[in-house]
């Protein structure tokens, strides 16, 4: 009983030393940012916070293009997540449930997908995207990102597993393949759609290389990217960059504790897919 | 020429053949009932009929149109299946209402459709709630009431009842025999069990490998089964099989020697077979008694279920003859006793397992 006793209290102490540690980043990052810049860079800044000044989140909004780069990180990030969610449901159903030539082939090409690291792609996308006149514009950013064969193969495991008198039910009811996806197989599946939603969104919010790339305008870019803009145009600001930064994960961070349970949900099935 | 017709019907799927020719006619209003063993193809036949598999040889009407290349919605028939397959997300009057709902209805006649379903059903309590919330019975109950709501010309049911408790079995099998009589409509029904076939059918068809054996009314099969498949297959417990050699004819009997004893029973038969012949004979346990004179058996074993017992015997060569009692109970295992029956109950099958009368 006693060694249990310790046991718990090694393992508590243990979590919390590490917990510390991983929150330690964001901690300097918001001591910092409530800071004003000559306090950031002078002697003797330390854990504490000792002043509580808003002036860098006032520069952020106000005199970079934040609320522009928002913009731009929400409008792509949606549309990449609702395309990638509705058609890889899509291409999931043919997968799953419809008999056509070609159809494990089909699959085979997906899985294959799957395994290209997206790095290894990014040159000829870039000549693609630029031969497509789409440099600096959201259809440069989005495209290459539409492909996630992940979500496809999750879904066709749920479908798979949908019982087929369901789907002869419905074929007797008189429904065809349109009322089987959206009024059968999509609503027994809310749950891995918007566990595979937010993941999506959160992916293509934080994406950082591919837009960076992709995009050398500053009205045209997305907050990871812009935040570099913040250094660009008024030198080491930290002060200023941090809350460009932290403002710019806020979306993603309220996102995550709201959908907490989906998104570790949704981590661990598309990790169990990827074995 | 209404209710169900097949002629010539074949399945294959790939090379193997599991459906061989069969023809069958159903007449509207009949309570049909496909029986077997497991893998006979009754539930092929039922989903080519259904129109969810395809048909690979043959033509299948209903209400005289050919609906062999027809798509399963435009059949006119509604199926329930063994796992019920309700959409379970969605409430028990949505359920009922979903084919209603697909081909847009007008609001008033969906709920009317589905509250007259609830009513024969007595679900009028259980529209708001989810499938899961329901017990086996009533989920059953909601599967029958979606394919009642469709108005279908033929009602196909899939093994329906194996999913449920032997209690709630027979108070479904009541249910459906009521249900049959109300609506009066077509029912074509899959079951292994043969005691649900006898029970709800007007008509039974026997399967075997993908033929039908035998087609008739419940005691028709049972009194004067063609061969020994079917024989073998009604009745419950099932009918005992002893080899025999035919010794000669005793005016319109013939008398055999029951392989392996020294015992000899007489059977009515008038088909001719010459002394030394080799047959099967077939002998209900209700048919059994006690003889001075007769197949020496022993005892293994009674099951006792009050008003009736079954004595599990065994012959001096090990084979079991299964023989009901009733009267006084039986005192247990060990006994020895001679078993015989009327020559008019005796059946005969020749070397090929067909029935000679």
């Amino acid at each position: 009983m006693k060694t249990r006793k310790l046991e718990n209290w090694v393992l508590g102490i243990g979590s919390l030393l590490a917990a510390a540690i991983w929150v330690f980043p964001l901690y300097w990052a918001f001591i910092t940012s409530i800071r004003t810049e000559e306090r950031v860079v002078s002697e003797g800044a330390g854990v504490i916070p000792d002043e509580f000044n808003l002036s860098s989140y006032l520069a952020a909004i106000f005199d970079t293009k934040l609320l522009t780069w928002y913009w731009n990180s929400i409008g792509t990030s949606v549309i990449i997540t609702l395309v990638v969610i509705v058609s890889g449901m899509m291409c999931a159903y043919a997968i799953s449930q419809m008999r056509f030539p070609g159809r494990r082939l089909l699959y085979g090409v997906v899985l294959a997908s799957f395994m290209v690291p997206s790095q290894a792609l990014v040159v000829t996308q870039f000549i693609l995207m630029n031969d497509m006149g789409l440099i600096n514009t959201w259809a440069g950013i989005i495209l290459p990102q539409l492909i996630v064969p992940v979500v496809i193969i999750v879904y066709k495991q749920f479908f798979d597993a949908v019982p087929k008198e369901m789907r002869e039910a419905v074929v007797l009811d008189g429904g065809g393949d349109y009322t089987l996806l959206f009024k059968i197989y999509l609503p027994l599946n809310w749950g891995i759609t918007t566990a595979l939603a937010i993941i999506t969104f959160i992916s293509a919010w934080n994406q950082f290389f591919w837009p960076f790339l992709v995009i050398t305008t500053e009205n045209q870019m997305t907050i990871p990217v812009g935040i570099t803009q913040v250094n660009d145009a008024f030198g080491v600001y930290y002060a200023r960059l941090m809350s460009v930064a932290l403002l710019g994960a806020m979306p993603v961070a309220i996102a995550y504790l709201v959908f907490q349970k989906k998104v570790t949900e949704a981590v661990m099935i598309s990790s169990g897919v990827k074995g | 020429m209404m209710g169900v017709h097949l002629r010539n019907i074949r399945k294959v799927f790939g090379p193997v053949g599991v459906i061989h020719d069969v023809s069958m006619d159903i007449p509207a209003g009949e309570f049909a009932v496909f029986v077997g063993p497991s893998g006979c193809g009754k539930s092929t036949l039922l989903r080519m009929i259904a129109g969810l598999e395809d048909t690979s040889g043959g033509t299948i009407s209903i209400e005289g149109t050919d609906v062999t290349w027809q798509e399963p919605a435009k059949r006119g028939v509604a199926m329930v299946f063994q796992s019920y397959a309700l959409y379970p997300h969605l409430s028990v009057f949505e359920n009922m209402a979903f084919s209603m709902r697909l081909k847009r209805a007008p609001k008033q006649d969906v709920h009317d459709k589905v509250m007259e379903a609830a009513r024969i059903l007595q679900l009028e309590e259980q529209l708001e709630k989810k499938p899961s919330q329901l017990s086996g019975g009533q989920r059953q109950r909601v599967a029958i009431g979606r394919a009642i709501v469709r108005q279908p010309k033929v009602f196909l049911f899939d093994e329906p009842l194996s999913n449920l408790d032997a209690e709630l079995r027979v108070q479904m099998r009541l249910e459906l025999a009521r249900l049959h009589k109300q609506i009066g409509a077509t029912m074509i029904y899959v079951t292994h069990d043969q005691v649900e076939a006898m029970t709800l059918a007007d008509r039974i068809f026997v399967l075997k490998q993908g033929v039908v054996q035998q087609a008739g009314k419940p005691l028709d099969l049972y009194d004067d089964p063609d061969n020994r498949c079917v024989a073998g297959f009604i009745g419950s417990p099932a009918m005992n099989f002893l080899p025999a050699t035919v010794l000669g004819r005793e005016g319109d009997c013939l008398r055999v020697a029951i392989e392996g004893t020294e015992a000899s029973l007489m059977a009515r038969v008038s088909g001719d077979l010459p002394a030394g012949s080799r047959m099967t004979l077939g002998l209900r346990p209700e048919h059994l008694t006690t003889a001075d004179a007769g197949v020496p058996v022993t005892v293994e074993m009674a099951e006792d279920l009050g008003g009736v017992s079954y004595l599990h015997t065994h012959m001096p060569d090990g084979r079991e003859i299964v023989v009901e009692w009733r009267g006084s109970r039986h005192a247990g295992g060990g006994e020895a006793i001679k078993l015989t029956c009327a020559p008019e109950k005796v059946l005969v099958f020749d070397e090929q397992d067909q029935r000679i009368r």
